[in-house]
């Protein structure tokens, strides 16, 4: 162990910096180089945050078959070991680059920034960047994107966002997953919706499933709107 | 989760800052709003685990202040101390996300032993 406190305590006079440093500085500065990267590009870019098994993997998957001829999309997925999720991504048809987190809880954008090096992106409509699993940490990472959107799985419970309120607070589109599950678990999207309006009174709110296609079509539609909004913003800078 | 990673960090936002008086550091002083989720007792023990690794920072101590979480009120900018993550204003009981404080990550002061 480190030595005890008592013995660390300064000897002789000291000398005081009063300092503002922010210690996610480094993060957000590399954010803004992401943005600025990507800006000439009008590229819709999206933070896809969740517990582990919502269902992030999966709904890409859906909306690679649903949109694959309407939109040119592609996917950072991080994973902390495996290329699975990047193998899922791909059999559906979209181009898709496996972020090594090395058993980070998060995604950092220097991460981002590192795997746009290695990935095509000229010409994608959308970018999303699958997060790692994990309600907490992913929250304070900002990773260039336009909006985060964050999943919540009817079977997890619907106390997540009193539970997580800081990824409902930044998240702009909140997600109930696997709604085909609704009659089988004790969720209730109201009230859910309810707890997560109270963090953020302007959430978007969309009970989804990837599995019976509920909700998809509303998916499908922000997601079109918002590709339209970025190029249409693109096009009047 | 990432308390370790937030630790080294802080040592190299300092090595970039104070490149010149990095043995001199004897404390770091941290404040931290509600929502970033830092708990002090897990930063003091990642900070423990860190100097195992670094040695040459074992005469520096970490000190961690937590701020709560106040947002403004959109409809009468009314201040409010939010209570159990209610995001209400307490004067107008209006819903309200505008966070004034409580996401603070911030090294707010450095000490260093002065050997003149
Ligand atoms: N019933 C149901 N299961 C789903 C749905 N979406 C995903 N799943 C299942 O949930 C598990 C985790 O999904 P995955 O997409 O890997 O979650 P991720 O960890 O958030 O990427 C898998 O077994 C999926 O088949 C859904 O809409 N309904
Ligand atoms: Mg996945
Ligand atoms: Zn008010």
């Amino acid at each position: 162990m480190s030595q005890p406190k008592s013995n660390r305590a300064p000897v002789g006079s000291v000398q005081c910096e009063n300092t503002t440093l922010n210690l996610l500085k480094a993060n957000d500065f590399v954010a803004k180089a992401i943005r600025d990267r990507l800006a000439p590009h009008d590229i819709l870019v999206l933070n896809i945050c969740s517990s582990p098994g919502s269902g992030k993997t999966t709904l890409l998957q859906e909306t690679g078959r649903r949109l694959k001829d309407t939109l040119k999309m592609g996917v950072l997925v991080g994973d902390p070991e495996t290329e699975r999720d990047a193998i899922r991504i791909r059999e559906a048809g979209i181009d898709c680059l496996q972020i090594v987190t090395g058993g980070m809880c998060h995604i950092e954008a220097q991460m981002v920034l590192q795997g746009l090096d290695h990935f095509n992106y000229e010409g994608l409509d959308v970018l999303f960047i699958e997060n790692v699993g994990n309600l907490v940490c992913p929250a304070a990472f900002d990773l260039g994107e336009d909006y985060r959107v964050t999943l919540i799985s009817s079977t997890e419970g619907d106390d997540k966002p009193k539970k997580y309120p800081r990824m409902f607070l930044t998240s702009e589109l909140m997600l109930v997953s696997k709604a085909d599950l609704l009659p089988y678990v004790p969720f209730s999207v109201e009230a859910v919706t309810q707890d997560a309006k109270d963090i953020n009174p302007d959430l978007e709110v969309i009970a989804i499933s990837s599995l019976n296609g509920a909700g998809m079509n509303e998916w499908c539609k922000w997601l079109e709107q918002k590709v339209a909004e970025k190029k249409k913003a693109g096009i009047e800078a | 989760m990432h308390e370790i990673s937030l630790v080294r960090n802080i040592f190299s936002t300092l090595e970039h800052e104070f490149p010149e008086r990095m043995d001199k550091v004897r404390g770091i002083y941290l404040t931290v709003g509600l929502l970033t989720n830092l708990h002090p007792l897990l930063m003091q023990s990642a900070f423990d685990a860190v100097l195992l690794d670094e040695p040459r920072y074992n005469k520096t101590s970490l000190h961690v202040k937590v701020l709560p979480i106040k947002i403004k009120c959109a409809a009468c900018g009314a201040e409010t101390e939010v209570q159990q993550y209610k995001f209400i204003c307490a004067e107008c009981k209006t819903p309200g996300n505008q966070v004034i404080q409580g996401e603070e990550m911030l090294i707010t002061q450095v000490e260093f032993e002065d050997t003149e």
